[in-house]
């Protein structure tokens, strides 16, 4: 990021050869949308040589980059419609649906896919760094402009109210064996 | 890993059986997958950006050249300058009261003249490195991350005289681009004394119709009727009549096909 930031625009190819694919797998969990989280990843980067004054080598790369990353995804929705993400998840299933109840795993984790795609979007996010990005809590405070202890606690609520939505999911009829299991939405 | 055991980042006091049950739908999560990015196509689309960045701007470098130092060189060099511009201007009033005294007194004169067409020689040059050097301010404050220097940027541009077409081509770009509206607005106002140029005339035709702006597109129109450029016409009959179109543009843009017309 030095290079970049002294000017050598050609090295941000190396920052995306190391930085694309967390940042595609956060955006891609964030949206529900691979080919949205695609053009998200552009964006990242082109941010990245816009504002690549404001980078000070103090703080963590990482960081900095998911600020960017959170901020393109929050203008992306601003200008699309808040619910485009959950709606896309929710009606563009990636696989097959599947016949047989040997795979009732399967559809379990496909019902929690999708009741995380049903929580709110600062409670999944808590849950994409922590889980998936494997964040430590210090990186997702330092992130998010909060204490440690605030994380901790939001994590709770956020976990909490996951498998609140998860278990009415199971409850609810109208969750049946056409939904999908697997992976996210590739739109 | 550490954030395979949900309890690890739970806060104190969350009792057990909620901790284990919570656990469980945490280790479920593991299982959810992400679909694989198409790096490739991802890197050739950033390598296409990278290669118009490398071609087409000249990068600004950080901190450095920022618009602290630029103003303090431009208020350094405007005190050289308006030094030099003094200490000759006294030269010039000295000669002017010789002339009035004796005949010897002009052949001195005239004998100091080729010290004189140097020193203009040297005005000139002075002259024109301020004019570069306001250029460089302008243009630098025009690719600040803050809208208020952007600002300041567009309205440098002023105090050129004869600026060069990166200047016009950075406005037009200002003019298309800038997300601040405010910016944009400036933009118009600045772009008004080149607009006899053949690229301001298509950039700003081209802009009416694409700003998603309404003030910004009535600010063109008004700039349209104030340069009596007629081949706007079209572009403004098309905002007349369209009626995805502000009520206000629309309203704005058939005012100023009546005053073109």
């Amino acid at each position: 990021m030095h290079a970049v930031w002294k000017g050598d625009v050609s090295k941000l190819g190396v920052l995306f050869e190391r930085h694309h694919r967390p940042l595609f797998d956060f955006l891609a969990r964030m949206t529900g949308n691979a080919a949205a989280a695609e053009d998200l990843v552009q964006e990242v980067f082109v941010r990245v040589l816009k504002y690549r004054a404001t980078w000070r080598d103090e703080g963590r790369f990482e960081t900095w980059l998911f600020r960017i990353a959170r901020n393109a995804r929050a203008d992306f929705f601003k200008n699309r419609g808040a619910e485009a993400s959950i709606d896309e998840a929710a009606e563009y299933p990636s696989r097959a649906p599947l016949a047989s109840e040997t795979l009732a795993r399967d559809r379990e984790v496909a019902r929690l896919q999708h009741a995380l795609m049903l929580l709110r979007e600062d409670k999944r996010e808590l849950i994409v760094l922590a889980r998936y990005r494997e964040m430590k809590l210090e990186a997702i405070a330092e992130l998010l402009g909060v204490e440690v202890g605030t994380v901790k606690v939001r994590m709770h609520r956020a976990v909490k109210e996951l498998r609140d939505i998860f278990l009415r999911l199971n409850e609810s009829p109208s969750w049946n064996t056409n939904n999908s299991v697997g992976s996210c939405p590739t739109a | 890993m550490e954030h395979e055991q949900l309890g690890r980042i739970l806060p104190d006091g969350v009792d057990t059986s909620e901790s284990d049950e919570l656990d469980a739908t945490w280790r479920m999560l593991g299982a959810i997958d992400s679909p694989a990015p198409n790096s490739e196509r991802m890197r050739a689309r950033l390598d296409a950006v990278i290669d118009a960045v490398e071609h087409t701007h000249t990068v600004p470098r950080p901190r450095l050249f920022d618009s602290y130092v630029l103003q303090g060189l431009a208020a350094a060099a405007m005190l050289v300058i308006g030094i030099g511009i003094g200490w000759f201007a006294g030269s010039d009033r000295l000669r002017a009261l010789r002339d009035g005294e004796s005949a010897a007194a002009v052949a001195e004169a005239e004998r100091t003249r080729p010290a004189q067409t140097d020193a203009s020689a040297q005005i000139a040059a002075m002259r024109s490195e301020m004019h570069d050097l306001r250029e460089m301010v302008s243009l630098s404050l025009m690719q600040q991350q803050s809208a208020s220097e952007r600002l300041k940027g567009v309205t440098w541009t002023g105090q050129l005289d004869r600026p060069s077409g990166e200047v016009v081509s950075a406005l037009l770009d200002a003019l298309m681009h800038d997300p601040n509206v405010n910016v944009r607005l400036a933009t118009i106002d600045a772009l008004e004394r080149f607009a006899s140029r053949e690229e301001v005339r298509r950039g700003t035709i081209q802009a009416v119709s694409q700003q998603p702006s309404p003030l910004v597109q009535i600010a063109l129109i008004d700039f349209m009727v104030k340069t009596n450029e007629r081949e706007s016409m079209p572009a403004l009959r098309r905002l007349a009549m369209d009626p995805q179109v502000n009520d206000a543009v629309r309203a704005r843009a058939a005012w100023g096909l009546q005053q073109l017309g």
